[in-house]
């Protein structure tokens, strides 16, 4: 295998994309190896395939996320455009007019504490800044480097991702999209038709196209895209174009898309619960369309209209209503799943792993995961996956209803954080063996051996990792389990899986569709979508959930 | 109480004079903004967001789109002046000023008892006849170079200062004529804006040739490459080891190396076809040879390619295809299997510029190219994005005045024309509508008026001597904004666009209308989707 590292390039629609993607990133940066010892054996996720080296025009080296993210206008509160490293150092120094010159100042947004405490760690650097509202805190002294009790930031502090990101983004990161507002009541982008509409403006598929080659010209082996959309609102339509821009100019490639959803919705909101609806369902098959792998993730109990409770783990204890941690667990499951095509040694790409998953048109997957998963002291893997039963293990993630008594086609399962001396049953020889499991050699079998017997007939592949989660702060702290110690990392077991209970999901959505009478929502066609549009994307979906139909002779 | 109430109880309602009031009041607002902004003594805005990022501008249209306007009016107004902005490329400011006007000079009649449908007449009349004197004194010229250097100067001394509009004047004027052919319509996009962080802003120039934003990906590739051949392609150079890997071709070892060195061959097998037909035409000449390719080019690819003396770029964007053979001739092909000299294109130069992170390639000298670059400098992000907007409107009015094929006078001496023949025609209509035709003449006396007062002189005073120089003169004068004299506009060769001007007069005078007859607004739990 050649070296280098396989690349992947992220893409973040929206704004619930952007949570989960600010605390996936803080959970990379978190995992980076920052002692710079190369005698040090590298850890099993390359961190190469998401992050690029780079260089500012002073010199700097940066390593910065090789990531695109889409937002509305007002959605970046502190966070400036072109920030970090490389921000422009001499600012006043030109400006292009003797004439008179007004200014108009919006209000500075405060950076909360958090951020604050943050640029204050990293010194002179960032605090050179002319424009910068408040400087480091005056009056303590050298601001201390490395704090002793790191500012957590608090669950109400936070409104919008950048208040809590932590690492430094490229300036060819961020693109804002002008036309939409993120707050207030007008000019919000609503509607699929909408989405896909910003993206076939020249102005704007010009920007998205030179970021993309600015990213991909660069890599010598990329292996895919990953997409994060959000599916309840416009940014579907975004999402599907991007995907379809994609595949048209870079065939061959992996496309990973995972559609977002914020868990809570109310029912007392009509038209957003229809639009919802609407926007979900038209993202999913046009996503599924133009992607190797589309996989829904939300912590919501349905895609549906009628809300369903939010789903609950074992050893979480969380708040559905905030985005912030609802963003945190599905970053988690998603730093789990993806490990596959992130490794060092022996890879499975992108389009090697949506190959597996998506046999015979099955390009809708779900996901599920353990998090944390529940390894007692003193108990080994064995032990622990015995305890589970006959239950699936992981709670789904993926609103598509409990997996219970539905047929599994495919899973990729990952665990990851489980040290190499509990892989495999401890138990002194001579003693009768609890079950098959403990009589495996290593870590890898157990985890095959277990998948086998769950299902036997599943086509399955895992990976086991040593390296853990990683979930120190700003990561939220979730857990009831371990109370008030902090939690650094934890074990995640994690998984995805092409399984028959998407052929319900996929059929409810395209029944609830059938119902609606969708001339009453004529604004949400006004925007670009046909009533011949619905029709087909009826027949799409139709066609989409018969994949996955139990029994069909030809999977057997 | 309205009808409305009765079904939703969280209505709000205005109805006749309020209604009238709250547009009135929205259109004034924002005319109040963009106000100080009109003409090249303007004041230019500095925009810094919540986070600090600034924005530097002059142009309405771009204040408009980054102002978040939450008034349902004011956005309205805000889409019109924008819509024609897309439509001409320019007037956005004169827009929202004429629109602010007409209501304001329609508000002192209507307050004094005439009905706002009265006015409309006045209004629709006063527009045919402001149409029909813009015929009269629009100038039907040849557009030859100097005519055009002197649009784009009118132009582009309202969006930035004066040395740095003389440079961009001279670098667009040049690249539209070289992009034009006679009987075609002029296609803006073979001009390429590319930006570089650095130098400054006065360093922004026209390169004859093509501007990529990447550079060769091989340390052995040369930097400079002089009298070379073009190779444009999209033929894949990269070997995808995807295939193979999936593990369902292949047993063993050994038939995995195999199929591997099988498929490894195949990209070979392409990238030798470059190097014959490299050595083919160089023939030890001292010739370059550049392939330029859409899809990607791996690592052994591109080392291949470098040990023959090749400089070979990857994954160029798909715009620039096009462009690139139009700039240095030849085709671009998508098989190398009809590869011959015919599909070359040539260069006198190729140079590789690095800057910091980022590369760019110049490719320069071509014979004759039919597509050229603008390549903006500047020592900061937001110096860049000024002088970038300001050349999209300069190249805008330069096409708009070719494909007008005339001008018309600026510097307010249109206007000024138009409302003094308004106020003879007056005279012809009967009733009321007569007092809407008044309105309509007083509300373009806006644009002399602002640019006056904008440059520091007293409007009243100005727009007075104006007035007698042109009834006088029987020329179309305007305002000399370094004396505050009445000037010829000819002599001075201020000269605007002609279809600016023309839509102008018809989204002013339709929006202006629209809003006047409105006579009940309500809101009632509306979808806020069409903003």
């Amino acid at each position: 295998m050649a070296g280098g590292a396989r690349e992947v390039l992220t893409l973040q629609l929206g704004h619930f994309a952007g949570f989960v993607g600010a605390h996936w990133w803080n959970q990379q940066d978190a995992a980076l190896d920052r002692s710079g010892d190369a005698k040090e054996p590298p850890g099993e996720l390359c961190p190469d395939v998401l992050f690029r080296t780079g260089r500012t025009l002073h010199g700097q080296e940066t390593y910065t996320p090789r990531l695109i993210l889409m937002d509305l206008k007002g959605s970046l509160s502190s966070l400036r455009e072109e920030g970090g490293p490389y921000r422009d150092r001499q600012l006043d120094a030109a400006i292009a007019w003797q004439g008179k010159l007004t200014t108009h100042k919006e209000e500075l947004d405060p950076k909360n504490p958090y951020l604050q405490d943050l640029l204050s760690a990293e010194g002179v650097l960032s605090s050179d800044g002319v424009w910068r509202v408040k400087s480091i805190p005056k009056g303590k002294g050298p601001p201390p480097v490395t704090a002793a009790k790191p500012v957590i930031p608090l669950e109400g502090g936070v409104r919008v991702w950048s208040d809590f990101l932590r690492v430094h983004l490229h300036p060819r990161s961020i693109c804002m999209i002008h036309k939409y507002n993120h707050e207030g009541e007008a000019g919000r982008l609503e509607a699929f038709g909408q989405g896909e509409s910003v993206l076939k403006e020249p102005g704007y598929l010009e920007m998205l196209e030179d970021r993309l080659h600015f990213y991909v010209e660069e890599c010598d082996y990329l292996q895919g895209f990953q997409i994060l959309c959000d599916l309840h609102d416009g940014f579907s339509g975004v999402g599907a174009k991007a995907a379809e821009l994609l595949q048209d100019e870079y065939s061959g490639r992996g496309i990973m898309t995972w559609g977002l959803l914020p868990a809570p919705y109310n029912l007392g909101e009509p038209q957003k619960n229809i639009y919802r609806l609407l926007n979900t369902t038209f993202g999913l098959v046009h996503l599924a369309a133009h992607s190797s792998l589309v996989c829904p993730l939300s912590l919501g109990g349905s895609l549906g209209l009628r809300p369903e409770r939010p789903v609950s783990f074992p050893h979480l204890r969380y708040d559905a209503t905030l985005p912030f941690h609802c963003s945190a667990i599905l970053a988690t499951a998603l730093d789990t799943l993806t490990a596959p095509y992130r490794l060092h040694c022996a890879p499975v790409s992108m389009a090697h792993l949506a190959d597996m998953l998506s046999c015979a048109g099955k390009k809708v997957v779900t996901a599920g995961a353990s998090i944390p998963f529940p390894l007692g002291p003193g108990q080994s893997l064995p032990d622990t996956l015995m305890q589970f039963g006959g239950a699936t293990p992981w709670t789904p993630l993926s609103a598509c209803g409990d997996p219970c008594g539905t047929r599994c086609f495919a899973q990729s399962v990952v665990l990851r954080g489980v040290d190499r001396a509990c892989h495999t049953s401890q138990l002194p020889p001579g003693t009768p063996l609890p079950s098959p499991l403990h009589a495996c050699t290593t870590g890898e079998d157990v985890l095959a051996q277990y998948l086998e017997l769950q299902e036997p007939r599943a086509l399955s592949s895992s990976h086991l990792l040593r390296s853990p989660c990683s979930v120190a702060p700003p990561y939220p702290h979730l857990f009831s389990s371990c109370s008030q110690q902090a939690v650094d990392s934890i074990p995640v077991f994690g998984a995805l899986c092409s399984s028959s209970s998407l052929h319900r999901t996929l059929a409810g959505l395209a029944r609830e569709l059938t119902k609606l009478d969708l001339r009453r929502w004529a604004s949400f066609m006004d925007a670009g979508v046909e009533l011949d549009d619905v029709q087909e994307l009826l027949q799409d979906l139709h066609s989409l959930a018969q994949c996955y139909q139990e029994g069909d002779g030809l999977t057997d | 109480m309205a009808s409305i109430k009765a079904v939703n109880t969280k209505a709000e309602v205005a109805r006749a004079q309020a209604a009238l009031a709250v547009n009135i009041c929205a259109a004034r607002g924002l005319q109040d903004v963009l106000r100080t902004n009109l003409g090249p003594k303007g004041t230019m805005k500095m925009l810094v967001s919540g986070a600090g990022d600034i924005k530097l501008t002059k142009d309405g249209n771009v204040l408009l789109r980054e102002m978040q306007i939450q008034h349902p009016t004011a956005s309205l107004i805000a889409k019109v002046a924008t819509a024609q902005d897309d439509i001409t490329g320019d007037g956005t400011t004169s827009n929202v000023l004429i629109i602010g006007e007409l209501l304001k000079q329609a508000d002192l009649y209507i307050s004094e008892g005439l009905h706002p449908r009265i006015i409309a007449e006045g209004f629709e009349a006063a527009k045919i006849k402001a149409l029909e004197v813009l015929e009269k004194v629009k100038v039907g010229k040849e557009m030859k170079r100097e005519i055009l250097l002197d649009v784009a100067k009118t132009s582009l001394r309202t969006k930035v200062r004066a040395d740095l509009a003389d440079v961009l004047t001279k670098a667009v004027v040049d690249s539209v004529l070289a992009i034009r052919r006679p009987g075609y319509p002029i296609d803006l996009f073979m001009i390429e804006i590319m930006e570089m962080k650095h130098k400054s802003e006065t360093d922004t120039k026209l390169i004859r040739g093509l501007v990529l934003d990447h550079g060769a990906r091989h340390p052995d590739m040369k930097k400079r490459v002089e009298d070379a051949f073009i190779l444009t392609c999209n033929v894949s150079l990269e070997y995808e080891k995807t295939e193979v890997n999936s593990g369902f071709f292949y047993k063993t070892a050994e038939e995995k190396e195999k199929l591997v060195k099988a498929e490894r061959k195949f990209i070979e097998d392409r990238v030798q076809k470059i190097i014959d037909l490299k050595d083919k035409v160089c023939d030890k000449s001292s010739k370059g040879f550049v392939v330029i390719n859409q899809k990607g080019i791996d690592p052994f690819s591109l080392d291949t390619l470098a040990k023959h003396g090749i400089v070979a770029l990857r994954r160029a964007k798909r715009r620039n295809m096009e462009r690139l053979s139009l700039a240095c001739g030849g085709i671009a092909v998508n098989s190398l299997e009809d590869l011959s000299v015919d599909c070359l294109g040539h260069a006198g130069l190729v140079y590789e510029h690095t800057l910091g992170e980022e590369k760019f390639t110049f490719i320069e000298d071509c014979i004759n190219p039919r597509s050229v670059t603008l390549l903006v400098k500047g020592p900061n992000k937001h110096t860049l994005t000024q002088t970038k907007d300001a050349l999209r409107d300069g190249l805008r009015a330069i096409k708009n005045a070719i494909e007008d094929g005339c001008v018309v006078p600026g510097a307010g001496a249109v206007e000024v024309a138009i409302a003094e023949a308004l106020i003879k025609y007056k005279r012809k209509i009967k009733g009321g509508a007569r007092l809407g035709v008044q309105a309509f003449a007083d509300a373009l006396l806006i644009i002399p008026k602002v640019l006056a007062q904008n440059s520091g002189y007293d409007l009243q005073e100005t727009l007075v001597k104006v007035q007698a120089e042109h009834v006088e003169s029987k020329q179309l004068v305007g305002v000399d904004l370094n004396t505050g004299e009445p000037m010829v506009a000819e002599d001075a060769r201020v000269w605007d666009n002609y279809c600016v001007k023309k839509q102008l007069l018809h989204s002013c005078t339709a929006i202006a209308t629209n809003l006047l007859l409105v006579d009940e607004i309500m809101r009632a739990g509306m979808s806020s989707l069409k903003g």
